[in-house]
């Protein structure tokens, strides 16, 4: 008797503990759990080969010896792309490599203030319309086409019609939207698909299939799919400095790897080598990819891109294909709503909707050896 | 009075409350992260208010794909037409068409269920080879199923197909052996043929059971349809889903979900009431 009482409440206390933690849940979770430590900050990136230097850093400790030295902590974390890009609009981490594109139509366009601090490189390549039967653009209206929709990809693919004469066409071709872990198996194995606009790696594996050719790639817009790192620009402006300390981390560790990848000799094919692996690459597949990149090693490269008068045209193509798209929101009027603000202060757009800058400062000091 | 008590009976307004306790705390918690995040930066995508949430549904009631090609004359159309026109109604009809392939298709795999458990011949032929396919996860094989079936409507429906009719299959296997077996005997007895003790005997009383089953795998069916969507699609909910994601359209993409979970409780509604309605002497949940 005495033991089933015991039981009874025993149970009674397991319930009464569920049901208090189920509603406590949500306040536990939202608890800081380091106060007063030093500030610490996440930076995310996703598989890319121009971003895969981030693999590196973290691996080899760069990124914390520059970290130590500014009295931050930095984690490196990997995700997926799409994933990585909703993580930094909300909030979840604080510096995240994406396109300009992403970067305007992401944080920028959900009203997050995003500060490049590294352009890293352009894609000279690394995207691609790939066609089979020998397809022209002159022939793809009214044919099916194989990407992932409101991308790089399609604004790849708007720039080749553009270009080709077809900008009045772009409507009739039928756009198939397929994600990117499956396109590569979904053209090669489905011989009734006639095009597909995609990115390296899958560009490689794709072109290697008899009949498939190349139509168009992105070194035939140079300089306009541009691949960043941001920071948010309030994790910079923090009261006590860890933001500007972090964003020159990131600058510092950068152009270290930079130097160590640009280097000639058999060290630097063991540092790329372990560059790859961030992806499961092989060495030659990755310099194959490198290939059709246009990196810019030294900071010094990075700053006359952002500082020169072409990237203000091309960021207004890119701008004008997310605003025709409804990237930037439904309820915007014209692409002067998302705001875009350049090295030399000129602003893009409404100057009181500033939301994505380029701010040279990182790369400038990285340049003078000054971090 | 305890919270804890199995025989406790608490009264009709009561349940009425707690019922409805869940979703007013959702509901309450969500309107307050969304002002309070609009307070903070008043572009905020993550979270709609109210007043974006609707302006979502309307733009995706109203208002046709913005990348179609555009109708001639969208303002003069009635509001019938151009909720007709809109992508809301274009990807139910598309979505709705590819479920009930896949819906009607496990129907015959309720006979290959059924023969099954009542053919010994048939029980061994099939019984090894599905116990074995059910278990294969169909999304880890797509590239197999690109080579079998392509890439478009096809492909979508056979993926509903291999994701769920073996689970119909061997359920209606074990529902039919579950039959006693002294009621084959009897209705061989009273002069029935084999088939009319397969019919008429066995799936007559095992087919409120089977729709049950049936109504339960619903869910699956759909995650299905979404996953194939989602892979490579011109239109659908899903298609619209994964798209929107891409910007963040959470004003459209929650009306989307919202929905899609109003259509399946009524579709499930549906079934039950069928069930109930044609097979009144069947009683279990």
């Amino acid at each position: 008797m005495q033991r089933t009482r015991l039981t009874a409440h025993l149970y009674r206390s397991i319930a009464i503990i569920h049901i208090a933690l189920l509603l406590l849940a949500p306040v536990i979770l939202q608890r800081p759990l380091h106060a007063g430590e030093k500030p610490s900050f996440i930076v995310g990136w996703s598989v890319y080969v121009g971003w895969n230097p981030y693999y590196y850093m973290a691996k080899t400790g760069i990124m914390k010896k520059w970290a130590d030295k500014y009295g931050i902590a930095i984690k490196v974390q990997r995700f997926d792309y799409a994933p990585s890009l909703e993580a930094f609009v909300a909030k979840n981490i604080d510096a995240c490599a994406m396109t300009n594109m992403e970067a305007l139509d992401m944080p920028a366009a959900a009203g997050i203030d995003t500060t490049a601090i590294i352009v890293g490189d352009y894609s000279n390549g690394n995207d691609a319309v790939l066609v089979r039967n020998g397809l022209t653009f002159k022939n793809l209206p009214g044919k099916r086409l194989l990407l992932v929709e409101k991308t790089v990809s399609q604004y790849l693919f708007e720039r080749g019609m553009a270009m080709n004469g077809m900008e009045s066409q772009i409507k009739r071709v039928h756009l198939v939207n397929t994600s990117d872990s499956d396109i590569s198996a979904a053209f090669m194995t489905d011989r009734s698909q006639e095009a597909v606009v995609t990115w390296k790696p899958l560009v490689s594996q794709i072109s290697k299939q008899p009949g498939v050719t190349n139509i168009f790639n992105s070194s035939q817009i140079p300089g306009e799919i541009l691949d960043l790192t941001v920071v948010r620009t309030d994790v910079l402006n923090r009261k006590d400095g860890a933001g500007q300390n972090f964003a020159k981390a990131l600058a510092g560790a950068w152009y270290e790897t930079m130097a160590l990848m640009s280097g000639t000799g058999p060290g630097t094919d063991k540092v790329l080598a372990a560059i790859a692996e961030g992806s499961q690459d092989s060495l030659q597949s990755y310099k194959e990819q490198l290939n059709t990149t246009h990196m810019f090693y030294t900071p010094k490269a990075g700053m006359q891109l952002v500082t020169s008068p072409e990237i203000k045209q091309k960021m207004a193509l890119v701008k004008q294909f997310c605003f025709t798209h409804g990237l930037l929101g439904e309820n915007t009027k014209s692409p002067d709503d998302v705001a875009v603000r350049y090295a030399d202060g000129t602003v893009q757009g409404k100057p009181d909707r500033v939301r994505l800058r380029f701010d040279p400062m990182y790369m400038q000091l990285a340049d003078g050896s000054k971090l | 009075m305890s919270l804890l008590n199995i025989s406790a009976r608490p009264s009709r307004l009561t349940c009425w409350i707690l019922s409805w306790v869940l979703f007013a705390t959702g509901i309450s918690l969500y309107f307050y992260t969304a002002q309070r995040r609009h307070k903070e930066n008043p572009d905020d995508r993550v979270v709609p208010t109210l007043g974006q949430l609707a302006a979502g549904i309307y733009q995706a009631s109203m208002h046709p794909d913005g990348d179609e090609e555009q109708q001639p004359d969208n303002a003069a159309q009635s509001a019938i037409q151009r909720f007709r026109n809109g992508m809301l109604w274009k990807d139910t009809v598309a979505s709705s068409r590819r479920f009930l392939y896949g819906l009607a298709l496990l129907f015959p795999a309720v006979l290959l269920g059924l023969h099954m458990g009542i053919f010994p011949y048939f029980g061994v032929f099939f019984l090894r080879f599905i116990l074995f396919f059910d278990k294969i996860i169909a999304l880890s094989v797509l590239p197999i199923l690109f080579i079998a079936f392509g890439i478009d409507e096809l492909s979508k429906v056979m993926l509903i197909v291999i994701g769920v009719t073996p689970t119909i299959i061997l359920d209606t296997f074990n529902l039919s052996k579950s039959v006693p077996p002294e009621q084959l005997v009897k209705g061989f007895t009273l002069g029935a043929s084999d088939f009319d003790v397969a019919y008429r005997v066995v799936l007559k009383q095992i087919w409120p059971r089977v729709l049950n089953s049936i109504r339960l795998n619903l869910k699956p069916l759909m995650l299905f349809l979404f996953a194939g969507e989602m892979i490579a699609s011109t239109d659908g909910l899903a298609y619209r889903i994964a798209l929107l994601r891409r910007h963040m359209g959470m004003n459209i993409i929650i009306p989307y979900v919202l929905w899609v979970a109003l259509l399946l409780f009524l579709v499930d509604l549906t079934m039950r009431l069928l069930n109930k309605k044609l097979h009144p002497w069947f009683r279990e949940a």
